[in-house]
C-alpha cells in the first residue's frame, strides 16, 4: 500500500495511542514514545511492524505516541492511520488486509 | 463530556466563557486563532485550546477539571483537526515546567529560554531544515525579511550586508504576507538579488519570524508593543540556526514605523552580541517602504511604485493583476 499523504489516527488519552504516518523515500521508520517503553517498547514495535507488513506498506515514516494502549488498540490505530494516509477510506477490504 | 471544534469568531456566549476560562488559567486571548476546541461538561466549559497557523495555543483546563485527561483530549482533537486541514507540522509554546507533559505527548524541544519553550511535533524538524541549506566557510551573515513586496529598500539592505560578509543568507519569511504569497515574495527576492553573487536566498520555513516563533509579529497589536515577546525567535536564531550555518553577523533595516518590528530590533541589539553575533541596523532609504508600496497598489496607482521597487518586482506585480 502506498502512503500518499500525512495522516493521523488515535488520541493522546489514557489507554490509547496516536499514530502518525507520512510518506518516505525508502524503508519503514518507526519512532515510539511511551511511558512504558522499557516494559513494552519491543512488543509495541512488533505489533506495529507486523500490522504495517500485513498492509503491504513498504515505505513510510511512522510515529507512535503511546499512552498505555493494548495490542489490539495499537493495531487498529496503525491500520486506520495507514488507510487515511493511503487515501483508502471508504473502500477498506474488511476480512482481507484488515482481519 | 464532549469537544467541539469551532471556527473563529466564536459566538458571543462561547467567547465570553472562553475568555473566562483563559483568565482563570492566567492566560490571555491573543486573538489569532483559526479554530478553537471547546470541551464542555454539563454545558460548562472545562477545557479549551486553539490552532493558529501551525501553532497550538491557548491550552487551558479549568482548575476543578484537572487530572482527568482534559488536556490530552483537547490536544488530540486539535491535532486530528489540523491533519484533516493538511497541517501536519505543529508547534506549541509553553512554560518550561510543562516540558515533560508535552514531551510525553509527542512534542520535542526546538528552543528553550528562561520562561518559555517552543516545541514541535517532530524530533528532526529543525535539523532537516538546516540540513537542506548549504554551508559556507567564510564569514557568514544573515538577513531575515518579509519583503511584502521586495523593494529597493530591501535591495539596499541586502547589498550592504552582502558587502560586509563573505556569504550572506537571506531568509524570506514563509508565513502568508498581507499582500503577496510566500512563493511570490521568494521569487521577488531571488530575482531582485540575482546579480549579488554571494547572496543566497532561502525560505525561513517556520523557524525564523513565524507565527510559531514570534506570534506578536503577525498579530500586530501595536498598542501592546511593550509586551512583544521575541526572545524565543532570537534565541532560536542564536543558539541553533547561527551555529549550524556559521553565521556571525545579522543585519536588519531600521524601523521607524512599526513598534513591533522596532521592539524586535531593540531586543536583537541586546541578545545577539551576548551570543557572539554582531548586529547592525541599516538606515532606511528615504521614502521607500513595503507598506507604502502596498497602499499605492491598493489605491490603484501601480505606476507610482516604479521608483520604489526593482524591475523584477514590478514585473511580478504586473503579472498577477
Amino acid at each position: 500500500m502506498e502512503i500518499k499523504k500525512n495522516a493521523v489516527a488515535g488520541t493522546l488519552e489514557s489507554s490509547d495511542c496516536m499514530v502518525t504516518v507520512e510518506p518516505a523515500k525508502k524503508g519503514l521508520e518507526l519512532e515510539l514514545e511511551s511511558a512504558v517503553i522499557r516494559q513494552y517498547g519491543r512488543q509495541i514495535r512488533k505489533v506495529a511492524m507486523e500490522t504495517l507488513k500485513r498492509l503491504g506498506v513498504k515505505k513510510a515514516r511512522v510515529s507512535i505516541v503511546d499512552k498505555g494502549a493494548l495490542d489490539c488498540t495499537i493495531k487498529a490505530r496503525v491500520e486506520c492511520a495507514v488507510m487515511r494516509a493511503a487515501e483508502y477510506e471508504g473502500r477498506v477490504n474488511w476480512g482481507g488486509m484488515i482481519k | 463530556m464532549g469537544i467541539s471544534i469551532c471556527n473563529t469568531p466564536l459566538s458571543e456566549r462561547q467567547h465570553k466563557e472562553y475568555l473566562r476560562l483563559l483568565e482563570a488559567c492566567g492566560l490571555r486571548d491573543e486573538g489569532d486563532a483559526d479554530i478553537i476546541a471547546l470541551m464542555t461538561e454539563d454545558d460548562i466549559l472545562t477545557a479549551c485550546g486553539a490552532l493558529a497557523g501551525h501553532t497550538v495555543k491557548q491550552l487551558a483546563v479549568a482548575p476543578d477539571a484537572e487530572g482527568q485527561g482534559a488536556m490530552a483530549a483537547v490536544l488530540s482533537a486539535l491535532i486530528t483537526e489540523a491533519y484533516a486541514r493538511g497541517i501536519h507540522r505543529l508547534f506549541l509554546c509553553t512554560k518550561p515546567e510543562n516540558l515533560r507533559m508535552f514531551g510525553s505527548m509527542g512534542f520535542y524541544t526546538v528552543i528553550e529560554t528562561k520562561d518559555a519553550v517552543l516545541l514541535e511535533n517532530r524530533k528532526d524538524g529543525l535539523s532537516s531544515f538546516l540540513g537542506s541549506i548549504p554551508k559556507y566557510d567564510g564569514t557568514c551573515g544573515a538577513v531575515v525579511c518579509n519583503c511584502d513586496p521586495f523593494t529597493l529598500g530591501h535591495r539596499h539592505l541586502i547589498e550592504y550586508a552582502a558587502a560586509h560578509c563573505d556569504d550572506l543568507y537571506v531568509f524570506a519569511v514563509s508565513e502568508k504576507g498581507s499582500m503577496f504569497s510566500p512563493g511570490e515574495r521568494l521569487e521577488m527576492i531571488r530575482k531582485g538579488t540575482a546579480d549579488i553573487k554571494n547572496c543566497h536566498v532561502f525560505k525561513s520555513d517556520l523557524y525564523l519570524i513565524s507565527r510559531a516563533t514570534f506570534p506578536a509579529y503577525f498579530i500586530r497589536d501595536e498598542s501592546r508593543a511593550d509586551l512583544v515577546k521575541s526572545d524565543l525567535d532570537i534565541e532560536l536564531f542564536c543558539k541553533r540556526i547561527a551555529p549550524a550555518l556559521n553565521i556571525s553577523r545579522r543585519f536588519a533595516g531600521e524601523e521607524p514605523f512599526s513598534p513591533v518590528t522596532r521592539a524586535y530590533n531593540e531586543r536583537m541589539k541586546e541578545l545577539l552580541p551576548a551570543n557572539g553575533i554582531s548586529f547592525e541596523e541599516i538606515p532606511r532609504l528615504a521614502e521607500i517602504s513595503a507598506g507604502r508600496v502596498r497602499r499605492l497598489l491598493e489605491t490603484g496607482e501601480p505606476e507610482k511604485i516604479r521608483e520604489m521597487v526593482p524591475e523584477s518586482t514590478y514585473e511580478i506585480i504586473q503579472r498577477r493583476s
